[in-house]
């Protein structure tokens, strides 16, 4: 029996031996993925009640920071939010119950001070008591970003301002927007109706239409159409377009008409600067289906922004089946209109990318992260997402923007202060079918200063009123535009 | 005192070499006081755990720390001493390391609930009474094997409690409690014991009978119908009660028990294979046949699919596990009440936690030693018996810790069951206790065979002794 006896033992020991194994699988090996399971709330837990690094502009202003309060909920640390809704979008919030989201998400590991490079500088801090937590420092410009909520007022839409050389984010501003500080309550019911009224609230004001949704462009897609058509030798600056007041696409019968049916025409210059429609209808038949949208994806049109917050929504034009099928939605969709759908960030980049020799940087709001004691911990590189242009059509496409702001339909209202030019194409995207109410959104977009580019913007008011229905790009989004590129461009 | 002269050790011994006897008196001197330093180790590890899951908790100090440190010496102490006076030559590591799996797993629940610490406390207070009581009353192993069919119809009868109408009831899907008054509780954790003893009993007896058979049909050996029979009616009772009150970890190792013992008694290896192919054939069996069988193994497979039903269970406790990752968050510092029944069944989980792959492993290991030290006691011990139940309760402790661990860490599918000495529950506890007397009293037995120990007459055989002398002089007085 003794040999059994020891077989046992060796039996049990190797089971044992197993169990041993798994336990390190698990503890050591899925560690990390169990941890960001976003199922798993422990993480949260005990990042709720903890300390957190603040959050805070480019100009050193706090939008987010965590404050001891010793009430009666059992957290002793508080999240809040200084300056309420102006930086929703970007901070987004910290919650118990319902997660976080924007840069509390994304930089959730640095706040907590949970990166391995604060966790290593930890291991002393369990004697001292120090806490360990990171600041982020946003790329965003509280002066600019205030100048973009004002400007705009209460009427729907997005500001967008970004440096065309590095593609970081100095304003992007949406209304409506929501005061996080009313979600970060601790009081979990509350959060929640606050999180449910929202979500009913017209315009979604949970959502940041500047880079979460997307929106018709109208006009403003010329720059697209028109840089392509220009790469691909389809167009030059000598071309000429007949005047007139409509045309009539193949496959249809029913004719594409100019802006309040005008009559338009004449070179390129002066057709970009006027917003003609039956040119860029014409570009686009020219191009064809293959082509413009082969263009549309060097744009980045179709895919998901590549930005560092979450849930950013990805632009679209069609495919080239559908256009063969559809060539008067080609058509229109040169100038913007039918089916083609952008982000106002993206619009921004792709402004920024003629005033950068067409290549449009990767967007990002993380400027830099730091330790505790104010170390640089990571610093954001820019990088180029897309080449959209050769260089040389941009400087093509830069001439005929500054000439749209000289002459064209933004003239009325782009004239910066201290005689600064900037380059801009404005849009005005028609919404209703034929014989509905006029509904139209009203967008600019551009860069500034035009001789030696600083600031590409993208503005966008939503055709939710009479108000901005009856308006156009120029007149309408121009001001705002001005206003916000006069605070940026001053300071 | 016919059974005392047929030991070739009894008390005449000591007069005749006096020397050995001292040695081996120093020998078992040497285990009681290394024991007794295990123990208060054992006991000082409680109280700092203790101390520092109130800590992590409350940031206060516990407020009756040194009455509980008191309370926890004097009941390991009593079994210390128990042990002294009633099996002084026994193996040193048993006791200490059962103690140290009761006050970590005490620490553990004392930090999931208040309320569950203190019927803890009551409960191992009554489990080192029952271990001093198995100690005194039981004073020569081998008596037992003459009970064999006692053992077998209390086991059955324990077993098939909780079915009675009114008696026993359902809770968690198994129908394994029963309700006697104030008191709850699962008369299968002693049923495990007393089949574990009628088995060693029987396969001592006819082990050699069953496994030597000439009795061929076709080209097999097979054993005497007579023989075989009445352990394959037992055997096949037992499991068939387990699976009909669904309580699939004990059928699982109940069937791993029967199939060790019968293994090691007959030294046959074939058996081992029918035991291992009868096993599959179950599996399959009962995979087919349950609901509950299909529902646990889909969630070994992958519980992340099943995370908002019936696998929340095993993904907390890998959530758990995780988050304590190596060194753990600290006792009182984790999230543990996140996982059910982290008090029970997934009290290893709160453990990985909390004391991270460190402590986890820790538990590991005791159960290995524990495993180390009751088949060493088989292996010492001579007589089939003896060996046979050492080896049978050595087996119920490490299988189940194996079945409820590998559930928990998802090594095998998760079958509810007990992780013995540490989780909470009274029955357990004290059938566990009751266990480690039994496996004590077999390590002194052969201890005092071996000649470590002078093999001094048992109080009651003294007592008989003495009323036997008492009688022959009355008698022969006169004459």
């Amino acid at each position: 029996m003794n040999q059994r006896i020891r077989r046992l033992a060796v039996a049990l020991m190797v089971l044992f031996a197993i169990l041993f194994v798994q336990l390190n699988v698990i503890q050591v090996g899925l560690k990390t993925t169990l941890d960001d399971d976003q199922r798993n709330t422990r993480q949260s837990v005990r990042d709720f009640n903890e300390p957190r690094g603040d959050i805070l502009t480019a100009d050193g202003l706090v939008v987010a920071t965590s404050e001891r309060r010793d009430d009666d909920s059992g957290h002793p640390w508080q999240r809040v939010y200084p300056e309420g809704e102006l930086f929703a979008d970007v901070t987004g919030y910290f919650t118990f119950a319902y997660g976080a989201t924007q840069v509390e998400r994304v930089a959730n590991d640095v706040l907590a001070g949970r990166t391995p490079q604060q966790q290593i500088q930890g291991i002393a801090s369990l004697f001292d008591g120090a806490d360990t937590t990171g600041s982020v420092e946003l790329t965003l410009d509280s002066r600019i970003q205030q100048a973009a909520r004002s400007a705009l007022g209460d009427r729907e839409g997005s500001v967008v301002v970004v440096d065309v050389q590095t593609g970081a984010v100095r304003a992007m501003w949406s209304t409506p927007s929501y005061d996080p500080n009313y979600v970060a309550t601790h009081d979990d019911r509350a959060a929640g109706d606050v999180l449910e009224f929202l979500n009913d609230v017209p315009g979604n004001p949970l959502l940041a239409n500047a880079y979460q949704e997307r929106y018709m462009p109208g006009s403003t897609f010329k720059v697209v159409t028109t840089a392509a058509a220009l790469d691909a030798g389809v167009v030059t600056l000598d071309s000429t377009f007949a005047e007139e007041s409509e045309f009539v696409p193949p496959q249809t019968n029913d004719p594409i008409q100019n802006y309040n049916q005008k009559i338009c025409g004449g070179d390129l210059t002066e057709v970009f600067r006027r917003s003609c429609n039956t040119p860029f209808a014409r570009i686009a038949l020219d191009l064809g289906p293959e082509r413009m949208v082969e263009a549309s994806r060097r744009f980045g049109i179709g895919e998901k922004i590549p930005f560092d917050l979450p849930r950013a929504a990805a632009s679209s034009f069609g495919d080239v089946d559908y256009f063969e099928q559809n060539l008067p939605l080609l058509a229109i969709g040169g100038f913007g209109q039918g089916n083609t759908q952008m982000v106002p960030l993206h619009l921004a980049l792709i402004a920024a990318s003629v005033a950068n020799k067409g290549a449009m940087m990767r967007p990002y709001v993380i400027d830099a992260t730091f330790d505790h004691d104010g170390r640089l911990m990571k610093r954001t590189s820019p990088s180029v997402w897309k080449q959209t242009m050769t260089p040389a059509t941009a400087v093509v496409m830069s001439g005929l923007m500054q000439e749209v702001v000289r002459s064209g339909t933004a003239s009325c209202c782009l004239k910066l202060a201290n005689g600064v030019e900037a380059a801009a194409k404005t849009g005005t995207a028609q919404l209703n079918g034929p014989g509905e109410p006029e509904r139209s959104h009203a967008w600019i977009i551009g860069f500034a200063p035009a001789s030696a580019p600083r600031y590409a913007f993208a503005v966008m008011l939503k055709g939710t009123t009479a108000e901005i229905s009856a308006g156009t790009g120029g007149t309408l989004a121009g001001p705002v535009a001005k206003k916000v590129l006069d605070v940026a461009l001053t300071r | 005192m016919a059974r005392l002269g047929g030991h070739h050790h009894h008390g005449g011994r000591e007069r005749s070499h006096v020397g050995l006897t001292v040695a081996t008196t120093t020998h078992a001197q040497r285990r009681r006081s290394s024991e007794l330093r295990l123990v208060v180790l054992a006991a000082v590890i409680t109280g700092a755990g203790y101390t520092l899951a109130a800590l992590g908790k409350n940031s206060a100090m516990p407020p009756r720390i040194l009455p509980f440190l008191g309370v926890v010496l004097l009941l390991l102490v009593s079994a210390h001493i128990a042990i002294r006076w009633f099996a002084r030559g026994a193996d040193s590591t048993l006791l200490p390391v059962a103690a140290l799996l009761n006050g970590l797993g005490y620490v553990m629940i004392a930090r999931l609930s208040e309320r569950l610490a203190g019927l803890q406390t009551t409960w191992t207070f009554i489990g080192i009474g029952v271990f001093i009581g198995v100690l005194v009353v039981v004073e020569r192993i081998n008596d037992l094997s003459r009970f064999k069919w006692t053992f077998f119809f209390t086991g059955a009868g324990l077993l098939l409690l909780p079915l009675v109408p009114g008696l026993g009831f359902s809770s968690g899907g198994a129908r394994i409690w029963v309700n006697l008054g104030p008191i709850n509780f699962q008369p299968g954790e002693f049923a495990k014991l007393a089949l574990a003893l009628f088995f060693a009993a029987y396969l001592a007896e006819r082990g050699s009978l069953i496994s030597n058979s000439t009795r061929r049909v076709g080209p097999f050996n097979v054993p005497e119908t007579r023989d075989l029979l009445p352990l394959l009616a037992a055997w096949a009772f037992s499991v068939l009660v387990m699976v009909g009150q669904r309580d699939l970890g004990s059928s699982l190792l109940f069937f791993t028990l029967f199939v060790v013992l019968v293994w090691v008694a007959t030294e046959r290896t074939s058996y081992l294979v029918i035991g291992s192919g009868m096993f599959a054939v179950a599996c399959v069996a009962a995979y087919h046949a349950f609901d509950h069988v299909q529902t646990r193994v889909a969630i070994w497979l992958d519980p992340w699919s099943r995370y908002t039903g019936k696998g929340y269970q095993v993904a907390q406790s890998m959530f758990a596990l995780g988050s304590g990752g190596t060194a753990g968050t600290g006792l009182g510092l984790g999230d543990p009440t996140r996982i059910p029944e982290a008090k029970n069944d997934f009290i290893f989980a709160a453990i990985g936690e909390e004391l991270g792959l460190f402590g986890a492993t820790a538990v590991l290991i005791a159960f290995v030693l524990m495993i180390g030290a009751g088949l060493r006691t088989a292996l010492r011990t001579q007589r089939p018996f003896e060996k046979l139940l050492a080896t049978g309760l050595t087996t119920i402790l490490g299988v189940q810790a194996f079945i409820i661990i590998g559930g928990v860490i998802r090594v095998v599918p998760l079958t509810g069951i007990t992780l013995p000495f540490v989780s909470y529950g009274g029955s357990s506890l004290v059938a566990n206790y009751a266990l480690l007397a039994l496996l004590i009293r077999i390590s002194d037995t052969s201890a005092r065979r071996l000649g470590e120990v002078p093999d001094q007459p048992t109080l009651s055989e003294r007592w008989t002794a003495r009323r036997v002398a008492r009688a022959e002089k009355k008698v022969g007085g006169p004459a």
